[in-house]
C-alpha cells in the first residue's frame, strides 16, 4: 500500500495524460465511424457524454451504421463494456467510506484506464482517493470530448498506414506489467491471454469477462495452498 | 431512433458502471474475495490486449513486429514504470521491425 500523494488531483490527471495518447487516434477512428453512419456529427458526438466508452461508442454506431435493430445495436454494445462490472465489483470496497456524490459521480468515469491507474496506485486515504480519482477521470473525460469532437469534425486525419492503433495494446501491457506488482499477478494475466485467444471468436468480445473470470478462479485455486 | 439507442446504451453502461458500488456499499468483504479482485486489473488488461490483436473470427492477427512490439514495451515498462517510455520502446520496435521485413 503506498501513501497518499500530495495534490493528489494534480497527481491524478498528470497520471492520465499519457494513457490518453493511443486515445487519440481512436478518437479519430470514432470520427470516421460517425461518418460512414451516416448520422449528424452533433448526434454521433454526443454518444461521447451520454456513454463516455470509446469501444462501447464505437461497437453501437457501427451496428446503428450497417441497420442494426436499436435492440441488437444496443446489446451487443453493453456485452462490449461488460467488464465494467467488475470494475465496479473491485471498486467497491474503496467506495464504502465515501459520500453518496461520489458514487454516482465516479461511476460515471469509470473506464478501463482510470480503473486501472486507481489498482496501480493504491491509495488508503479516502480524501485522497477520492481527489486522485476524480483528478484522473476528468482529465480523461475532457481529452475525450474535445478529440471525439475533432475526430467528428476532421475524420480520417491519421494516414493509417502509420498503424498508430497499435499504440493501444501497446499502452494495455504497459499498464498490465504496472499491474502486476507479483509474480502470482503475472501469471493470472498470462492464463487470462491464453484464455482471451482461445475465447477470441465469441461475439461482442464476451471472452473478455470469460477470461477474467476464469483465469481468477484458476488463480485462487493455485494459491489455495501456500495461504492455508 | 439513433438518440434513443445513444440513451439507451448510456444508461446501461452507467448501470453496469455504478451497479456493485451501491449495491456492495454495506458488504463486508471476505478475505477470499478481496484475494481474486487484486488479480482483476491485470487480467483485464491482459485480456484487452489480445482482443485487441484478435479478428472478430477469432484470428490472431499480429505478426513479428507487433509481437516484438508488445515484448519490447513490457520489458521497458518492468524496468522503468514509465508508460510513455514503454509506449516509445513499443511503438519504435513495431516501426522498425515493420520497415525491416
Amino acid at each position: 500500500m503506498t501513501t497518499a500523494p500530495n495534490r493528489p488531483a494534480l497527481r491524478g490527471s498528470l497520471d492520465a495524460l499519457p494513457l490518453f495518447i493511443p486515445a487519440l487516434p481512436f478518437a479519430f477512428v470514432f470520427g470516421v465511424v460517425v461518418a460512414e453512419a451516416g448520422i449528424p456529427q452533433w448526434l454521433g458526438w454526443s454518444s461521447s457524454p451520454v456513454i463516455f466508452g470509446g469501444a462501447i461508442q464505437v461497437t453501437l454506431l457501427t451496428l446503428i451504421g450497417e441497420g442494426a435493430s436499436v435492440v441488437a445495436a444496443v446489446s451487443a454494445a453493453l456485452i462490449v463494456g461488460a467488464r465494467h462490472m467488475l470494475y465496479s465489483v473491485t471498486l467497491a470496497p474503496q467506495f464504502q467510506n465515501q459520500p453518496g456524490w461520489f458514487r454516482w459521480v465516479g461511476a460515471y468515469v469509470l473506464i478501463d484506464q482510470v480503473f486501472v491507474l486507481s489498482q496501480i496506485k493504491r491509495i488508503d486515504d479516502p480524501v485522497a482517493f477520492r481527489r486522485y480519482f476524480l483528478g484522473a477521470g476528468f482529465t480523461f473525460w475532457t481529452l475525450w470530448m474535445i478529440f471525439t469532437a475533432l475526430g467528428v469534425v476532421l475524420g480520417p486525419a491519421i494516414p493509417p498506414e502509420w498503424g498508430v492503433e497499435f499504440a493501444a495494446p501497446v499502452l494495455f501491457v504497459s499498464l498490465m506489467m504496472a499491474a502486476s506488482d507479483r509474480r502470482d499477478k503475472l501469471a493470472a494475466a498470462g492464463i487470462a491471454m491464453s484464455v482471451t485467444y482461445l475465447l477470441a471468436s465469441l461475439p461482442n468480445r464476451a471472452g473478455i469477462l470469460i477470461a477474467v473470470i476464469a483465469s481468477v478462479c484458476i488463480m485462487l485455486l493455485a494459491t489455495r495452498r501456500q495461504s492455508t | 431512433m439513433i438518440a434513443l439507442a445513444i440513451v439507451l446504451t448510456g444508461i446501461g453502461s452507467y448501470a453496469m458502471r455504478a451497479f456493485f458500488i451501491f449495491a456492495l456499499a454495506r458488504y463486508a468483504f471476505p478475505p477470499l474475495m478481496l484475494r481474486a479482485l487484486e488479480y482483476v486489473a491485470p487480467t483485464v488488461m491482459a485480456a484487452l490486449v489480445i482482443s485487441m490483436l484478435t479478428t472478430p473470427e477469432g484470428e490472431l492477427a499480429a505478426g513479428l513486429p507487433e509481437v516484438l512490439g508488445l515484448v519490447c514495451a513490457a520489458f521497458a515498462a518492468q524496468t522503468t514504470g514509465n508508460h510513455i517510455l514503454a509506449l516509445i520502446a513499443g511503438m519504435g520496435t513495431f516501426w522498425l521491425i515493420g520497415a525491416i521485413i
